[in-house]
């Protein structure tokens, strides 16, 4: 182990993390239960072992009980039965200060930092270092030498806003590694980095493997990530283990097939569809973002009927801008938008919606929904202005009954009714509401943003699948997403962006996965 | 003329032992609007208690014990209870209000002591509150407890998950920010006004809340604030030092008052949000529940 003057952080927790052979079993969880009050069981009898050096992945959908499991190993829950063991030794996490110092670490999917505050001052947080005085000199040469050792840069000066989520994961992870974290619990490591980013990750946690840290990623929708990086895989479902395996021995269709319960089908027929007339043109289109400053810059481009357009990116680079502005959520600051011929730049939403535009939020909370609401109402959103529903003034409840019973037949909706509230819906099913309403009006335009993000395998597919029906019903869609896989599956036509610009648009024929990768990093710039 | 400006500083330095004890607070994520009736029961029981024992340390210890006590009863409602922290806020005020005037009424008149010393003639609280300035500037941005203090009025669930213990930091920063409170207004009873009368605080404590807004969560600005308010609320007391004839003194007396609207309104203005930087702690007002 290559030793640097104070890049050894200090023992929070004694002796037991002494001496420690490759291969050891280093976390054993037994029995772990957790009921929520209703009698809903997250977590049944878990048993799984960590070993030293060893990247042990958990693979489960959403609800499968991941979070519970990962909330109960690092103290921020309890569990009702079942014991820890760390390095043999019996432990009972009250809080994740415990957890902490007995050398367990956590990276969040939404990243647990104070966007203030510095690089320095997040990774301080709650350090013992910390109490009194903090040193920042000698805080600052220690961070710079567990960031040299595992091949991670940083700028401890940095304040956190400033970053990208990717080096805001770099954040997280030495953070926990200068608490002396032994067990690294990564939760959707990949999910918000570009393919370099991942690239780089995954060097990071094969010097963490070689010194003999155990590495725990938690896992919904990327399978090839599992394959690439993990010793072992420990599959759940519906709170049980349902199978543990040896990655080696594993396929991205087993996998799959094991967590959701049934085969999944991985390629997406897309059928032939030969393209129509254009529906909408973009023109030099540019807008600003809620600081005030253009995040969409001269934006070109035509979408026809019959045809996906993917727009790919790394968060935060001007597509969320795009799709708002299209939809007329967001003034546009030049440029123009015809819709089949017609400026709609400054028409109303509501003239949008009733012209054929649709428009599924990647907010489905916030935007998408009502949490209060019934689905019902929730559909009578994108209805509520229709003649067939709307008659002077008054709204056809029983008719939109109808109609939402239909959108959760057609959609595979797994709810007790249309008169529940729609917050009592998972992620999955939330969307597929959302999708469903706006589909069901048959839109010329459908401009899905982040359509699956955070969708389990199952609703992913599912997700993708509505998507090429509608190619196939001969409408215009954008696709907004930053999956790379799902953009080269799904798109005819590849908008990579960067910095608010549309870096160039490829068919999809063309496309490569490596250079629309550098492309959306900024790396290869193409006119 | 030296007279005033000594008195102006003297005010000052009352603004900001409350405001500092608020700064603190607010800088951990609990608002305490009631600033006003805490101090109103620091100087009203400060006042009785120095009063009948004729011990001036006596009168201070109670006011600083009643301005924790108050401090952990608006902690209690705020921080376990999650009670909405405006309205637990003004309960204490007007409790603060209502109390001190039924309690104090009988004791109406001079305290009677000898007055407490002077350094040069100004009070050497007036160094005190200079010293506290550094050394909670130095507190919050230089050391470990201020990150923590920082942390939890930025962003709860972070500083949860860092290994930090949410509910007790607030707990510390408003049972000081009512020891504050307590202190300043037994500064006031006992020193600058030691005349009991009805509402002989007259608006202190809401001062003292607007100069914490001021001054963007910095120590410094807010001594800087409480010295300009300090020398308005003195000018506005002797308009004719300055100004002879201009403006009846009804009008001047409405002065301080105006001026902290205006500048409210200025320091809540898109425009100088983004010119100076949010620094506004994310998480202030908002409850914390563990998840």
């Amino acid at each position: 182990m290559p030793r640097t003057r104070d890049a050894e952080p200090i023992e929070l927790h004694g002796d037991i993390w002494k001496h420690i052979q490759p291969g050891e079993v280093i976390l054993d969880a037994r029995g772990i239960t957790k009921r929520y009050p209703g009698g809903v069981l997250a977590n049944d009898h878990i048993d799984f072992k960590i070993r030293a050096g060893e990247i042990h992945a958990i693979l489960g959908e959403n609800g499968a009980g991941k979070t519970t499991l990962m909330s109960i190993l690092f103290g921020l829950l309890q569990p009702d039965e079942g014991e820890i063991y760390v390095r043999g030794l019996k432990v009972n996490f009250r809080s994740p200060e415990d957890a902490i110092k007995m050398g367990i670490g956590m990276v969040h999917q939404h990243r647990k930092l104070v966007p203030a505050h510095t690089v320095l001052e997040n990774i301080l947080l709650g350090h013992p270092k910390s109490r009194g005085v903090i040193n920042v000199k000698e805080a600052e040469e220690e961070i710079e030498a567990i960031a040299q050792r595992y091949g991670f840069r940083v700028d401890p000066r940095a304040r956190v806003w400033q970053l990208t989520e990717g080096e805001k994961q770099v954040v997280e992870i030495v953070k926990a590694l200068y608490r002396g974290a032994k067990i690294l619990i990564l939760d959707e490591p990949t999910s918000a980095l570009t393919p370099v980013e991942t690239e780089r990750l995954l060097e990071s946690i094969e010097t963490m493997t070689q010194e003999a840290l155990g590495v725990v990623p938690f896992i919904t929708h990327k399978l090839p990530m599992v394959l690439a990086i993990s010793d072992q895989v420990t599959i759940l479902r519906r709170g049980r283990v349902v199978d543990r395996l040896e990655t080696a021995k594993a396929t991205e269709q087993i996998l799959a097939q094991k967590m959701v319960g049934r085969p999944v089908i991985f390629d997406l027929q897309k059928p032939d569809v030969t393209p129509g007339k254009p529906v909408i043109q973009v023109e030099n289109l540019s807008a600003r973002n809620n600081k005030g400053v253009i995040a969409l810059k001269n934006a070109s481009f035509t979408v026809r009927e019959g045809e996906i357009l993917g727009v790919a990116g790394v968060a935060g680079n001007g597509q969320h801008e795009l799709a708002e502005t299209l939809m007329g959520l967001r003034p546009a600051e030049g440029g123009r938008i015809l819709f089949e011929g017609q400026d709609i730049t400054h028409r109303s939403i509501l003239d949008r919606w009733k012209l054929g535009l649709g428009y599924t939020p990647a907010e489905r909370t916030e935007v998408g929904s009502i949490g209060d609401f019934t689905l019902v109402e929730n559909v009578a959103m994108n209805y509520y202005f229709d003649k067939r529903y709307n008659h002077a003034g008054f709204l056809d409840y029983g008719g939109l009954r109808q109609l939402t019973e239909q959108i959760i037949e057609d959609f595979d909706v797994a709810t007790p009714g249309p008169d529940v509230k729609i917050q009592t819906l998972s992620g999955g099913n939330l969307q597929k509401i959302i999708l469903g309403r706006v589909l069901s009006r048959q839109p010329k335009l459908v401009i899905a943003n982040l359509p699956a993000q955070g969708l389990d395998v199952g609703a992913t597919e599912f997700v993708q699948r509505k998507l090429l029906e509608a190619r196939s019903n001969q409408a215009a869609v954008i696709l907004i997403s930053e999956d790379l896989d799902e953009i080269l599956s799904l798109s005819d036509w590849i908008a990579p962006m960067y910095e608010g610009e549309i870096v160039d648009i490829i068919p999809a024929a063309e496309a490569r996965k490596d250079l629309i990768g550098a492309m959306i990093a900024g790396l290869h710039r193409e006119n | 003329m030296l007279a005033f400006l000594i008195r102006s500083l003297e005010a000052a330095m009352i603004f900001t032992f409350a405001g500092l004890g608020e700064l603190v607070d607010q800088r951990s994520g609990v608002l305490n609007v009631g600033l006003e009736g805490i101090m109103l029961f620091g100087a009203t029981l400060g006042f009785i208690a120095a009063q009948t024992t004729g011990s001036y340390l006596v009168g201070f210890l109670v006011g600083i014990g009643i301005g924790a006590l108050l401090g952990l009863l608006h902690g209690f409602f705020s921080i376990t209870l999650g009670v909405d922290q405006v309205v637990s806020g003004m309960g204490i005020w007007i409790f603060g209000f209502g109390m001190t005037t039924y309690i104090g009424n009988p004791y109406t008149g001079p305290l009677g002591l000898e007055r407490l010393p002077t350094w040069f003639g100004i009070s050497p609280f007036f160094f005190l509150a200079i010293i506290m300035v550094a050394v909670v500037w130095f507190l919050l941005n230089k050391t470990g407890w201020g990150l923590s203090i920082r942390s939890v009025g930025e962003q709860p669930s972070v500083a949860e998950v860092s290994g930090l213990k949410v509910a007790r930091i607030r707990y510390l920063c408003v049972i000081f920010g009512g020891v504050m409170a307590g202190f300043a207004g037994a500064v006031y009873g006992l020193y600058y006004n030691p005349v009991w009368n009805y509402n002989f605080l007259m608006g202190w404590g809401f001062i003292s809340l607007a100069l914490v807004f001021f001054s963007m969560w910095n120590p410094y600005l807010l001594f800087g604030g409480a010295v300009l308010f300090g020398l308005l609320w003195q000018l506005s007391l002797n308009p004719q030092m300055f100004f002879p004839g201009l403006a009846s003194r009804y009008i001047w007396r409405m002065v301080p008052f105006a001026m902290t609207i205006l500048v409210l309104i200025l320091i809540s203005s898109k425009w100088f949000r983004s010119r100076w930087g949010a620094t506004t702690p994310e998480a202030l007002g908002k409850p914390y529940y563990k998840e």
